[in-house]
Formats: structure tokens, sequence, C-alpha cells
């Protein structure tokens, strides 16, 4: 290296100066995810598994809820939406694993990026997956013969507070996968608390339904309450009786998961 | 022994001679003879299932994932389908979720042979004196044991949810054979699948079609639940072939006919996929 010193110090003298920006960084990291998302067949599937779900609930129970008087497209369909959001939380938490396992998460830290850059920019990606996944689902829902019943503002309410839900559970799984750093374990870590939350639930079956001693825990569980307060806003019985206890759970949740993933995502391990 | 003319160079101590000759002559059988198959695969079997046992995520997810599914399907849906239907549903989501144990164990099996290759593992059992047709014998045999263990689980889990077993003993042994003869047929399949497909496709594929079969059999609910359009389907394709001969063996009715299906799909299965398994095997093994 003959490089002299006084070389070095002109070397860079002719590129621009540089102005971090907090904003184009998240742009350009959320554009990176979103590009892999739609390249890597991701987006089929966040469309696909929707329709999966939508046709496994429907077609087998649709019959046994006539039976109780029923209209199941009806019933079923805020639960759908909501494990549809599940899928993006198992993504996100997929992939805020895999970006701390690889050292991505690390590197990041090391430059001078905003310090929660990476932790918004995997949030706001996630928000594109669900918001597609929630277009295909009403869509689907449409077919089997959901129907919003409350006017546009109503319908709006249903998918602002599905969207919310969705990013609240986003923000839990982005901590546990930062803090995991492992992609597989997580995944089945997650599938057995999407079952019982998603099946136990006043949402998927009603309530009468269940055995007595579950019972209680199936209707104030987290799911079911959001469950109850989407299907409202669809047949637009939105009202503040139906929803402060969902809002509650909401906010408790945001609460707990908004510092936890802010701190597992800014920590230096 | 013809050690014996660089012992005379080297000078080793006596000690360390004398050991040397009395180790015993073996005689190696031809690889290909049919008793070194047979011990090389319970060798094989015995491996995988160790792997298995030791690995706490295949024990969650093959025995723990379906009784608590089991579960949930009785807490959740049980009371309204008896309702519906008048026959109790345990009977049928037991053999469903026996089988879905069988699929599960395999797709987690199929991921484990992918981290052999990717490790050089096959390749290395390439190289050494053994029975090569063992490698996918002992994997077969293996599941096959497997299920076995899982069945029995997820019938006993059952039990408390108001299964009953039939008096007859040789019923119940066919009742847990059927789900070994529908996953011995599965597993060839995603054995194929696994050596042609990449990991991470195989995956989601085989996911889309687990969750489809898993809601669209008569096991979930009976097959006059469906709409008419659909029961031809629903009432043929091979888990609901097998969930009804559980059905007839446990909560009674026909056995023969939906026995038979069980066998021809599973005959189907392998004879459509066990060519593309063994050549893909052998493949995977050289390529790695």
């Amino acid at each position: 290296m003959s490089v002299s010193a006084p070389a070095a110090s002109t070397l860079f003298a002719e590129l621009p100066e540089v102005r971090p920006s907090s904003f184009a960084q998240w742009r350009a990291l959320t554009g990176r995810i979103v590009r892999t998302m739609a390249t890597k067949g991701e987006l089929v599937v966040a469309v696909l598994t929707p329709l999966v779900v939508t046709v496994a609930f429907y077609l087998p129970l649709r019959y046994v809820m006539k039976v109780q008087g029923i209209d199941y497209a009806q019933y079923v369909m805020p639960i759908v939406v909501l494990q549809t959001m599940a899928m993006t939380m198992m993504s996100n938490a997929q992939l805020a694993a895999f970006e701390a396992l690889t050292g991505l998460s690390t590197r990041l830290q090391t430059m001078p990026i905003g310090s929660l850059v990476p932790l918004m920019s995997r949030i706001c990606a996630g928000l594109v997956r669900s918001v597609v996944s929630l277009i295909a689902t009403v869509g689907y829902g449409y077919l089997i013969g959901f129907r919003f019943t409350g006017g546009w503002l109503q319908a709006l309410a249903f998918c602002g507070f599905a969207l919310a839900v969705g990013i609240v559970l986003t923000l839990g799984a982005d901590a546990l996968g930062s803090l995991t750093k492992n992609p597989e374990a997580l995944s089945q870590a997650l599938t057995l608390p999407i079952l019982i939350f998603g099946m136990m639930s006043t949402g998927f079956v009603p309530e009468a339904s269940f055995p007595a001693w579950v019972r209680p825990f199936a209707r104030n569980q987290p799911i079911s309450q959001f469950a109850h307060t989407l299907s409202d806003m669809a047949a637009g019985h939105l009202s503040w009786a139906g929803t402060w206890v969902s809002l509650v759970w909401l906010g408790g949740l945001a609460i707990l998961f908004l510092p936890l993933a802010v701190w597992a995502s800014v920590r230096r391990s | 022994m013809t050690t014996m003319d660089t012992t005379e160079r080297i000078q080793p101590p006596e000690s360390v001679a004398a050991t040397a000759a009395e180790l015993p002559v073996v005689h190696a059988k031809p690889e290909g003879s049919v008793s070194v198959w047979f011990t090389h695969s319970l060798i094989q079997c015995k491996r995988l299932l160790m792997v298995w046992l030791r690995d706490p995520s295949t024990t969650i997810q093959t025995i723990a994932y379906p009784a608590v599914t089991l579960l949930m399907f009785r807490i959740v849906l049980g009371d309204s389908i008896t309702a519906a239907t008048g026959i109790p549903s345990i009977y049928g989501q037991a053999a469903l979720l026996t089988l879905v144990a069988a699929m599960t164990g395999a797709v987690v099996s199929a991921l484990g042979f992918k981290r052999e290759k990717a490790a050089g593992l096959l390749s290395r059992f390439y190289t050494m004196p053994l029975n090569k047709a063992s490698l996918l014998t002992g994997r077969l045999l293996a599941e096959a044991l497997r299920i076995l263990i899982t069945t029995i689980i997820v019938l006993l889990v059952a039990v408390p949810l108001g299964f009953l077993f039939m008096e007859d003993p040789l019923t119940n042994i066919a009742l847990i054979f059927v789900p070994v003869l529908f996953g011995l047929g599965f597993a060839v399949m995603v054995t194929a699948l696994a050596t042609i497909t990449e990991g991470v496709m195989l995956i989601s594929l085989i996911g889309i079609l687990n969750t489809l079969l898993m809601f669209f059999n008569t096991g979930f609910v009976p097959v006059f639940a469906y709409p008419t359009w659909l029961q031809d389907v629903v009432a043929n394709q091979p888990m609901s072939c097998a969930i009804d001969a559980m059905k007839g063996l446990s909560y009674g009715g026909p056995v023969a006919e939906p026995l038979l299906k069980t066998v021809a799909w599973t005959v189907g299965m392998i004879a459509v996929f066990a060519y593309p398994a063994i050549v893909g095997y052998k493949k995977a093994a050289e390529t790695s």
C-alpha cells in the first residue's frame, strides 16, 4: 500500500456530503422486504392462505352451524380475518428471527441508521402483507356470502381495527423473533397459541357449543373479543359497550409489546 | 496375518502385538445379501428412531400437536357436530388426528432427510460397505414404528374424551394398523417429493395440502355435512377411506369397503412414488 496520508484525506473530497435521512433509510429497508415478498412468491402465499382458511372453515361447518340457526359465512369471517393477521405475525416473526440470525440486525446497528428504522421497516412491510391478505380475505368472504351491512364507515372501521390487531401482534412477534434468533423453533412455538386462541374462541363457534368449564375463557380471551367487535362493525352494530373490552385488550397488548419490540430491536447483543 | 511382517520392522511393545493377534477375523458378507439388507435396515431404523426421540421438536410436532388439536376439536366442535349429526364426533376426530400425526411425522422426517443430505451423511453412507437399499427401507420401517407409537398415544388421549375401544383385541390391532398402512403410502410420496424439491417449497406445498385434507375428510364432520358437489371428493380421498375404516373398527359400521379403498390408495401411492423415491434417494446420496 503506497497511498500516502495526504492522498487519503483528499480521496473522498469529491464525494457529496452524506446526509443520513431516517425516512430514506426506512423507505429503502421497507422496499427491500416488500420487493422480496413480491418476487419470492410470499405475496402469492399471502393471497392464497386466506382462501384455504376460508374454505376450510366455511364449507365443512356450514351445515353444522345451520342446524343451530347461524349464518356461518357472516359469523366466521372475523375469525378468518384474525387468522390472516396471525399469518402476518408468523411471517414477521420469521423475518425478524432470520435478520437477527444472519447478523443483518447487528450489522445495521453498526451503521449510521436510525435505531428504530429496521423495526419500523419490518412492521411496515408486515402491514403491506396484511393489507394484501385483508383485501383477499374480504373478497373471498363476499364470494361465500359475507356482507358489510353497516355502511362504508363501519366497513372501514372493520379494516382499520383488523390491521391494528395485526400491527400489535406483529410487534410482539418481532420481539420474539429478534430475541430467539431461531426461525424454526419460533414457527413451532407460535403454532400452538394460534391454534388455541383461534379455535377456543366464540368467534369460531357460539359460546353455547363449548363445555361449561371452558366458556369463561372462550368468551373473554382477546381473540373472541376482537372477533365480536369485528362482527359488530361488519353488521353495523358498532357500540361503545361492545367495543371497550376489545380496545382494552388491544391497548394492553400494545403497552406490553411495543416497548418489548423496541428493546429487542435496539439492544446490543 | 499379514501384519506380522510389519511388526518385525516397527517393533511395537509386546502387549500391542499380543492384542492385535487376538482380534477376531471378520468375514464380510456381500452388501447386497438379504440378511445384510435386513440387519442394516434395522440399524438405520434404530438410528432414525433415536434421532427423533432425542429431538424435542420432533416429539412435540408428532405427539403433542396432534394430541392438543384433538382436544381442541373435541372441546370446540365435538358437541355441535354430535348434536347436528347424531354420531359421537370423537371417533372421527380421533381417527383423523392419528392420520394427521402420521402425516406431520412424515414431513418432519423429510426435513430431517434434507438435513442429512446437506450435512453429507447420506453420501458418507454411500461410500461405506452397507446395503444401499437399507437406507430407504430402514427409513420406512422407522416411519411405521413412529406412526404406531403416535397412533396409540392419540387414541389413548381420545379415551377420556369419550372414545371407546371394541372388546375384540384383533379388531383393535387392526384399528391401530390402519394409520400405519395409510402413513406408509404417504411417507413414500413425501420421500419422493423431498428428494426432488427444495426444502422451503416442500413445506409450503405439503402444508397447504395438509390443511386442506385436514378439513375436508369424513373425520372432521360426516360426509353429508359437506356441499353435495363436494361429497364424492371428500368421501373418497385417502384420509377419509382410512378414517371410515377406523370408525368401522371402533364405533361400528362398514369396514371391508373403506379398508379395501385404503389399501388401494396405499398400493397406488407406492406404485407411483416408489420408483421416484428410490431414484431420488440414490441421486441425493451420490450428488450431495
